[in-house]
């Protein structure tokens, strides 16, 4: 419950003021790389340092993370398919092998068709939508952001304590 | 922010990011033994498609070792009881290949090892779906459809039905058919084939030119035109010599073909011999032929044991690919999809597993007690690789209540024109379960025996074989102590109850497609001579009442296929030589009228063509 509450929290602030829609949606993509994957495997470490390091908006990430882990979950069997091709493709074999024998690179779990094909549509989703993202937040805050934030779900949100914790992320 | 020029690096993010990092090892320290060992429980039970269960990993990554307690691999067969458990087991890791994800054991020691262990719970049986729980189906309906023992259908002997059988049912019928349809094409083939060949216009016509030449006067036809003649005279031949070729051919084809029927009859003979043990099988009549007896008394224990075999060494063969091509295996257990893994091994790389050196040591008690040791090299996930087969070999005495010997070796080669996996194992003292018979009320008690058992999976090929020697077997009635009732199984009885010596011996042959087992004991000789005393005389009235039913329906058939034949094999015999002898007898007439005009006789020199 507190991690939904902390969860709605970033995304309501990320929406209505904090950071710019580029900012926005460029979080939005790093949290759906994470979303679109399976969460335990190494390249999301380095998606989440980026979405915490970067000045990107992490509540972008954490909406990007909400809104296509769901969708991750349900496009398993494609990505496994898309996964396979690549993997047995007979130009990438060369390439595969050589990743599975360097160290430290099996870690990411590339050989896993879930995890490739996963990574791979994210990777061609990614430019699409970051710039459907930044129209997508620009129209928001045109037209329905300031109906949003006198209702009294964005009142209740706005007066939680753990909006506090969400600060030492927001975008400068 | 308009105006200003805006950061890429969120420097004020580091101090909880590196908090977050913290955690994660903090968290690592305390649940990388549970999470290893959950990871390990699942993707074991996965793999052998029975309940594992694992009382404690730890990892020592110093020392790049783990040492793995209480682990137990319930029996996938029998859920009350523990196939293999092991204390302890160390696993020293070499720690370079695991910068590559692959584990390489330079030495693993096992103790505290027991097997046949009976279970506080019964074992939780593998999930429906999975790709072992799948082969351990596999492989039990391959036992039930491959193997077929005679069973000791007692209650029948006196009450043989009468047997109504339809066409459809005989392979005999079937084989007729086929073999009619073949006949019937040869003939007319053969009809349209010597049509083709126009015989009779050409021997019409080369008669009747022979007729005119000979004549015909050379010296009133002139130079040129005794030069014509013979051209006519030569074509002729030249078109005789063609068709008697062709006809030849013909003879040589059409004569195979008649062969092959009449060998196809000797398959109907043995189509016959098939539907009378189908029909005998309609009557359910017991077979009282002693190697019947072995395989009715003992066949499915033996095949109990080839069974489990069976199963682990296709379970290696899944697991274990010969090659190095890309090998898929199922994707880690997770709350995502677990799809599938692809390993990609690489010459002179490591394998994905290698346990170069592994040591059982289950000495224990006192001094010259429990004195087993094994010792198993070269399991890998890539034997291509590796190069080298993995071997298992173990021996030493177990002291319980009684002293039992040991001596196993294992050998799997997964590499080379095919994969063998086999084991040869001699277990001397061991007291065997008891032994129950499916139509018979009565159980076997072999007691201590000495069991020998040996099994090849070679490719496609089985071959194996299973023995049991004791010297004081007994024999206890079911139900109590309830005697046999029915006259027959008294018989039986009688003729077993008293035995104390058994000898059973048990052999697989064949391929996995069509696997052969024969099975044959002491007691099979005893029994057999008792029921067929008993029982013969009924019996063999049965077994004609099939043999009546079968031939019946198929008596007819077979007359008609085989004048069908036999008219097709004289047609051709008849048919083509008169063919060939009027051929002939036109050519001889053409060369004499060449022979005339261009003779002496004809008194006119011609040039030689």
């Amino acid at each position: 419950m507190l991690a939904l509450l902390k969860l709605l929290q970033s995304i309501f602030k990320t929406l209505h003021s904090e950071g710019t829609p580029g900012q926005v949606a460029a979080g939005l993509v790093l949290g759906a790389g994470i979303g679109l994957t399976p969460l335990l495997s190494a390249h999301n470490l380095v998606l989440f340092a980026a979405l915490a390091l970067l000045n990107v908006s992490f509540g972008g990430g954490l909406l990007g993370i909400a809104l296509f882990t769901p969708l991750g979950f349900s496009l398993d069997p494609l990505f496994d398919r898309i996964g396979l091709d690549l993997l047995h493709a007979p130009g990438l074999v060369g390439l595969w092998t050589s990743w599975y024998n360097t160290p430290l690179v099996p870690y990411t779990g590339f050989n896993n068709s879930v995890t490739l094909g996963s990574f791979v549509t994210w990777v061609v989703l990614a430019v699409p939508l970051y710039f459907l993202g930044r129209r997508g937040v620009t129209w928001y805050r045109a037209n329905l952001a300031e109906r949003v934030i006198n209702s009294g779900l964005g009142k209740a949100v706005r007066a939680s304590v753990l909006f506090n914790i969400y600060r030492w992320f927001r975008p400068e | 922010m308009t105006g200003t020029r805006l950061r890429l690096v969120r420097w004020r993010a580091t101090a909880p990011l590196l908090l977050f990092v913290v955690a994660l090892v903090v968290l690592w320290v305390l649940f990388a033994d549970a999470l290893a060992r959950r990871a390990a429980v699942a993707t074991l039970s996965d793999a052998l498609g029975t309940e594992v269960d694992i009382g404690s990993v730890r990892i020592h990554l110093a020392q790049a070792r783990v040492e793995v307690g209480a682990l137990a691999i319930a029996d996938p067969r029998d859920s009350t009881r523990d196939a293999f458990e092991a204390g302890t087991m160390v696993f020293d890791l070499d720690p370079v290949p695991l910068l590559e994800k692959k584990f390489v054991v330079d030495e693993l020691r096992l103790s505290g090892l027991r097997f046949g262990v009976v279970r506080q719970k019964p074992a939780r049986a593998a999930k429906p779906g999975s790709s072992s729980a799948q082969l351990l189906h596999e492989t039990e309906q391959w036992a039930t459809d491959k193997f077929h023992y005679p069973t000791l259908a007692l209650g029948r002997v006196d009450s043989v039905k009468a047997l109504v059988l339809h066409p459809d049912q005989l392979g005999t019928i079937k084989a007729v058919r086929a073999l009619a349809a073949r006949s019937d094409s040869l003939k007319s083939g053969f009809e349209q084939s010597l049509a083709r060949l126009n015989l009779a216009p050409l021997i019409d016509s080369s008669n009747a030119l022979a007729a005119r030449l000979s004549k015909a006067d050379p010296r009133q036809l002139g130079l040129a035109g005794v030069k014509d003649a013979v051209t006519s005279a030569q074509q002729g031949i030249a078109r005789i010599k063609q068709a008697q070729q062709d006809l030849a051919t013909l003879d040589r084809t059409t004569r195979a073909s008649v062969l092959a029927l009449q060998q196809g009859l000797a398959d109907i003979d043995a189509a016959r011999q098939r539907d009378y043990a189908m029909a005998r099988g309609l009557l359910d009549l017991p077979s009282f032929d002693a190697p019947d007896i072995g395989a009715a008394l003992f066949g499915r224990k033996s095949i109990d044991y080839f069974q489990h075999a069976v199963y682990a060494a296709r379970l290696i063969q899944r697991y274990v690919p010969p090659g190095l091509q890309p090998w898929n295996r199922p994707g880690p257990t997770r709350t995502r999809m677990a799809g599938t893994t692809v390993e990609f091994p690489k010459v002179a790389q490591y394998p994905g597993f290698l346990l170069r050196k592994g040591e059982v040591d289950l000495t224990a008690g006192n001094a010259g007690q429990n004195q087993l040791r094994a010792d198993l090299s070269g399991v890998t996930s890539a034997p291509a690789l590796y190069g080298h087969p993995a071997t298992l070999v173990a021996s030493g005495r177990l002291i319980g209540t009684d002293t039992i010997t040991v001596d196993l070796h294992g050998l799997s080669r997964h590499f080379g024109s095919a994969p063998k996996d086999s084991v040869v194992a001699q277990v001397n003292g061991v007291t065997l379960a008891p032994i129950s018979f499916a139509s018979l009320p009565f159980t076997l008690h072999p007691g201590r025996s000495s069991v020998g058992f040996r099994f090849a999976l070679a490719g496609d090929s089985l071959a194996g074989a299973w023995d049991v020697t004791a010297d004081r077997a007994s024999w206890s009635a079911d139900s109590g102590g309830a005697q046999p009732q029915s006259v027959v199984q008294q018989a039986v009885w009688q003729a077993v109850s008293g035995l104390s010596d058994l000898r059973i011996h048990a052999q697989l042959g064949g391929t996995v497609d069509a696997p052969t087992l024969a099975v044959s004991s002491n007691l099979d000789d005893a029994v057999a001579a008792r029921l067929k005393a008993l029982a013969g005389q009924a019996i063999a009235a049965g077994e004609q009442r099939a043999r009546s039913a079968v031939d019946s329906l198929v008596d007819a058939p077979v007359q008609q296929l085989k004048g069908s034949v036999g008219g097709v094999a004289s047609e051709v015999s008849s048919r083509l030589p008169g063919a060939q002898g009027q051929l002939q007898s036109a050519q001889r007439q053409l060369e004499a009228a060449i022979q005339r005009l261009a003779g002496p006789a004809g008194g006119i020199k011609l040039p030689k063509f």
